[in-house]
């Protein structure tokens, strides 16, 4: 029972090899860190499992609410919808709409899915509240320092309920101290409250608090990680300046969640459809 | 001395490629090539010694006047540009602690050497381009050689537009002197004092007057004053309406934002407010055509009564006139949105990829951009409208402004304006697919 499974991915752009027959699955409630240099093909395993690209050859099953889907087969526009409605996304440099106040850029999100923009803003206002920036909503991108506007990313990843989260150097650009924070952040917004969190990092230290970590040479999964696939996520540490709560107290999820419970969202597929599948 | 070994350092093409180069050089080259079109035939008028002259004269400078704003603005957007896309490097080099002389010094060098090359291609082409100008009759006759601009003109149209490159780059630049992260994040609180607008105002009611007793101002002081009057007339217009455009724009997005229910209109909302200068520039071309226009509907309205009285040849000049004024407006507006439209595309790369990956459908980009764009478009056509009626009746009288002939000339002008900033935002699309759908090796 996975959240995310991938079978013989291979990819290349022109002469490069980014992906040369990589297997992985992901348990709900995993966070898993993809290390490897630059160009072992990360990135490229990041992109794959989140539908951004797809891979020559080789699968990608997700578990919907649907079934179990093949997101290496969908065609472009709805794996674009896949991403809008079912992952969340946190860059390396936030990535916010500069134009847009913080509490609009978290609304955003859920008002691309059809949320109607009072109660979006209303449910943006309570992911920044419990992030730690209550008080910020109206400030503008610019205005936040690195760390903030991180934290508003990592709102505007979880607003939707998505299942799944995916981070690509979250804290890349952010220093030791700052960096620490945010992991705690991102961590207990996702496997904090059940979700899925997969991250690429060049950062030892952010990779050791993933409940697993991958590596990844030549476009190979070099180790799949000591003993944890499937396994379910190690308590992760929240830093005691933040919000949100830590896993398993009383308040496991902070806010409503937009018709959403704690993932799996819905009961997932078996093995034998698995097999289907593959 | 340490400008000089840096700047072939910042003339390699950057991340954003060959695009940034091209973009200003080809503005500057088609601003130059315009002014020198229009400079040149204007210039033709004041030859002449026959007893039309002194009115020929007056069109030519009323023409001149209503080209010279559009084309010296989308000079000005043209050298910001060049010089603000390169704000993220410059700034880079201020932060590794290059003086704020150096820093300055670049990016000027940078803007005025693109204008240079630019201004030198665009007058050669207006003098490639003059015999073809020579051909169109008037009085009665082709324009001839005296269309060409001489060769002294020439160097002097190219130096001016150069020098305006170089002064619009400085202005814009004062941002990254005040301070090194003043650009890295992109804030622009600028709003327009209630002083500017009260004047501006006040100097369109005195522009309104003087109008109204153009004929005893002629009267008075004979023709030289009635062609000063219309010129500098019609330009403070102009300016006045370049000057309240932004300011006009800002308080529609305000209002749009509060009310925006949908993902595309609030960001347009939002994008419009963030600057509502840039917005200004990309539709205030079609404000100023739609002023020429109204004018160019009556005038023909007016000529429509003077053909009875036989003055054919006239009345056809006119309209030659009016026609060329029309469709060098239309380049100018066309070549803005596309220059504008690209820019935004380009700077806004990183963040259109990322929304992208974030599940947002490039279509709806798209519509944000789109609306951005539209809307304020249409507040300002039919601001210019109105203000140009107010200018011509105490002129014309009111009657010429309902003619059929007026109605159907303004409308022609509303939509072609409207149709050609459709075009820009169409053209630009693939651009905005590519670069969002782009894949990038690197983290």
């Amino acid at each position: 029972m996975q959240a995310i499974s991938a079978r013989g991915l291979r990819k290349t752009y022109g002469p490069t090899t980014a992906l040369a027959g990589v297997d992985i699955d992901i348990a709900p409630g995993e966070a898993v860190a993809i290390m490897g240099a630059s160009g072992s093909g990360k990135t490229t395993l990041l992109h794959a499992l989140a539908g951004i690209v797809t891979p020559d050859v080789g699968a990608v099953h997700l578990a919907t609410p649907m079934g179990v889907v093949d997101v290496a087969r969908l065609s472009d526009a709805e794996r674009t919808r896949l991403r809008r409605e079912r992952f969340g996304f946190v860059f390396q440099e936030g990535m916010l709409v500069p134009e847009l106040t913080a509490v609009e850029n978290v609304a955003l999100a859920l008002m691309l899915v059809g949320a109607p923009r009072a109660s979006a803003i209303q449910e943006a206002a309570m992911w920044l509240g419990s992030l730690g920036l209550a008080g910020m909503e109206d400030r503008r991108i610019g205005q936040l320092s690195g760390g903030q506007a991180q934290r508003v990313a990592i709102a505007r990843a979880q607003v939707t309920g998505a299942s799944i989260v995916f981070a690509d150097e979250p804290t890349g650009a952010l220093d030791s101290v700052t960096s620490a924070e945010v992991m705690s952040a991102l961590l207990s917004a996702t496997v904090g409250r059940g979700r899925t969190l997969v991250l690429v990092t060049h950062d030892e230290q952010v990779a050791a608090r993933c409940s697993r970590v991958v590596r990844m040479r030549d476009g190979l999964l070099v180790d799949a990680g000591a003993g944890a696939a499937g396994a379910p996520a190690a308590s992760p540490q929240p830093a005691g300046t933040l919000a949100p709560p830590a896993p398993g107290t009383a308040v496991a999820a902070p806010h409503p969640a937009y018709g959403t419970p704690a993932a799996p969202r819905v009961p997932l597929t078996t093995e034998q459809q698995w097999q289907v599948r593959a | 001395m340490s400008a000089l070994r840096l700047a072939p350092l910042m003339l390699r093409p950057s991340t954003q490629g060959a695009a940034v180069l091209a973009l200003p050089m080809i503005a500057f080259g088609i601003v130059t090539w315009l002014l020198g079109i229009v400079v040149g035939g204007a210039r033709a008028f004041f030859t002449w010694t026959t007893p039309d002259a002194a009115l020929y004269q007056l069109l030519a400078v009323v023409a001149l006047a209503l080209l010279a704003v559009p084309l010296v603005s989308l000079g000005g957007s043209a050298a910001r540009l060049s010089a603000r896309r390169r704000d993220d490097r410059l700034a880079a080099l201020r932060l590794l602690g290059a003086t704020s002389g150096t820093v300055l010094a670049l990016a000027v060098a940078e803007a005025t050497a693109l204008a240079l090359v630019g201004a030198i291609l665009g007058v050669a082409g207006a003098a490639a381009t003059s015999p073809l100008i020579g051909l169109i009759p008037f009085a009665g006759e082709p324009l001839g050689a005296s269309a060409l601009l001489p060769a002294t003109w020439s160097i002097g149209l190219a130096a001016a537009v150069t020098l305006l490159a170089a002064s619009s780059a400085l202005l814009s630049m004062r941002r990254v002197m005040v301070t090194p992260l003043g650009v890295a994040r992109r804030e622009t609180p600028a709003r327009v004092h209630w002083i500017v607008i009260v004047l501006a105002v006040a100097a369109m009611a005195i522009v309104a007057g003087a109008f109204s007793s153009f004929a005893s101002i002629g009267a008075a002081l004979g023709v030289v004053a009635m062609v000063a009057v219309l010129g500098v007339g019609f330009g403070i217009a102009m300016l006045v309406l370049n000057l309240l455009g932004p300011w006009l724009l800002g308080v529609q997005a305000r209002i749009q934002a509060r009310r925006a229910s949908s993902p595309v209109r609030l960001i347009a909302a939002r994008t419009v407010l963030e600057s509502p200068k840039a917005a200004w520039r990309q539709v205030g071309g079609v404000a100023l055509v739609t002023f020429v226009g109204v004018i160019a509907g009556v005038g023909s309205a007016l000529l429509g009564s003077a053909d009875a009285g036989g003055e054919m040849t006239l009345a056809a000049d006119i309209r030659t006139g009016l026609i060329i004024t029309i469709v060098g407006s239309f380049l100018t507006v066309a070549c803005t949105v596309g220059l504008q439209q690209a820019a935004s595309i380009l700077d806004g790369r990183a963040l259109s990829r990322a929304l992208h990956h974030g599940g947002m459908d490039v279509s709806t980009m798209d519509a944000a951009r789109r609306w951005a764009v539209l809307s304020p478009l249409l507040l300002v056509v039919a601001v210019s409208a109105i203000a140009a009626s107010v200018l011509v009746v105490p002129l014309l009288g009111m009657a010429l402004l309902f003619e059929p002939v007026t109605v159907l000339i303004t409308a022609g002008v509303v939509v072609t304006g409207v149709v050609i900033v459709g075009v820009g935002l169409l053209v630009t699309r693939p651009l905005l697919r590519r670069v969002a759908t782009a894949h990038v090796a690197t983290a």
